[in-house]
């Protein structure tokens, strides 16, 4: 497809256009999750799990990776930015290596809906006690292993 | 992959600067979307509340066009002007009319379109360059012209910009659709489009 049109006709049409805004599209997954204000709270909290559970581990991200069989950039992306959308596939072979509940990830990473209140409470206070320090604290260890029991528990 | 000459306003000094309009997405264009658009979009999204920010502010073009690139019935767009991209778009051509006059006839539906953070009053005001909405409704346009549909387009409207395809290029408004999340539809006849290759609309 080729466009062969004058030089006038653009200057008139972006004189037509103004600063109208002109988004179009109707997104399929990621527009339902910025639905769920809690839904970054819940990723940012999803990332430090990752990061926590392979650094009480001694992996590196990319050892995780190829532990559950996903790219290492998907780990990364995972803990670092709670913007990026998981794939579904990625985060329910983390659980599996986690040893929790895929449905309970999903919801964290805003891949399902919250069918859990208490999930994103609890995901907050984890978010709130874990730093990216390179070794746990004490305090760290507590709160990996309660928030490992909250994604644990089946209800 | 063809390339366009087309022309942008440049607000900056009022001039009207060339761009290219390529019929393909690449690699390179997915690159500067990436470098440039993501971090400028986050760091303004990254300030608001959810429900405020750019309701495309989320969209992974990589993703999007990574499910279509193989797919004979989609095309996509890339625009640059002075070596940054200012705009994407996702066309398909396996839609049908909805509007009575051509209810059944195909379309060139448009899957996704957006302009670059730095073109929008809401982010950056005044906006860098004007008139990127305008020239991929044209690409639809002929695109629609060349797949024999007469230039008819269907898309749903952000609801940012629904004041833009109705008021500023001439669609008809059809309403939300609960399959698409309440999104509104929009449809152009081949005699609107005609209008708005006129510049008429």
């Amino acid at each position: 497809m080729k466009l062969n049109y004058p030089k006038e006709w653009y200057e008139k049409s972006a004189l037509i256009e103004g600063d109208d805004e002109i988004g179009a599209g109707a997104p399929p997954v990621d527009w339902c999750a910025r639905e769920d204000e809690g839904g970054i709270e819940s990723r940012i909290a999803l990332g430090q799990f990752v990061e926590l559970w392979r650094r009480d581990k001694g992996w590196n991200a990319e050892r995780l990776a190829s532990e559950a069989g996903i790219d290492t950039v998907e780990v990364l992306e995972l803990e670092k930015d709670p913007r990026h959308e998981p794939e579904p596939d990625a985060v329910y072979k983390l659980s599996k290596v986690f040893g929790v509940s895929s449905r309970k990830m999903m919801e964290l990473a805003g891949l399902v809906q919250n069918r859990n209140p208490y999930l994103r409470e609890e995901a907050i206070r984890f978010a709130a006690q874990a730093s990216p320090l390179s070794k746990l604290t004490d305090v760290e260890q507590q709160s990996l292993e309660a928030f490992v029991s909250a994604l644990t528990l089946t209800n | 992959m063809n390339e366009s000459i087309v022309y942008l306003l440049k607000t900056e000094n009022s001039t009207f600067v060339k761009a290219s309009l390529f019929d393909q997405v690449t690699d390179d264009h997915l690159a500067m979307w990436n470098n440039e658009w993501v971090p400028v979009m986050k760091k303004h999204a990254g300030d608001l509340k959810l429900k405020d920010a750019p309701e495309d502010s989320h969209w992974n073009w990589k993703k999007k066009l990574a499910q279509v690139e193989h797919l004979l019935s989609y095309q996509s767009f890339a625009l640059v002007c002075e070596g940054v991209l200012q705009g994407l778009m996702i066309v398909s051509n396996v839609r049908s009319a909805k509007i009575q006059e051509q209810f059944g006839k195909p379309v060139v539906y448009v899957e996704f379109v957006s302009t670059a953070p730095w073109n929008r009053a809401e982010i950056n005001k005044p906006v860098k360059y004007r008139g990127v909405g305008r020239v991929f409704i044209l690409a639809a346009i002929e695109s629609s012209r060349e797949m024999g549909y007469g230039g008819r387009v269907g898309l749903h409207s952000l609801p940012q910009a629904e004041r833009f395809y109705e008021n500023k290029c001439g669609f008809k408004r059809l309403g939300p659709e609960s399959t698409h999340q309440n999104l509104c539809y929009f449809e152009m006849t081949s005699s609107q489009a005609d209008l708005f290759c006129q510049n008429m609309k």
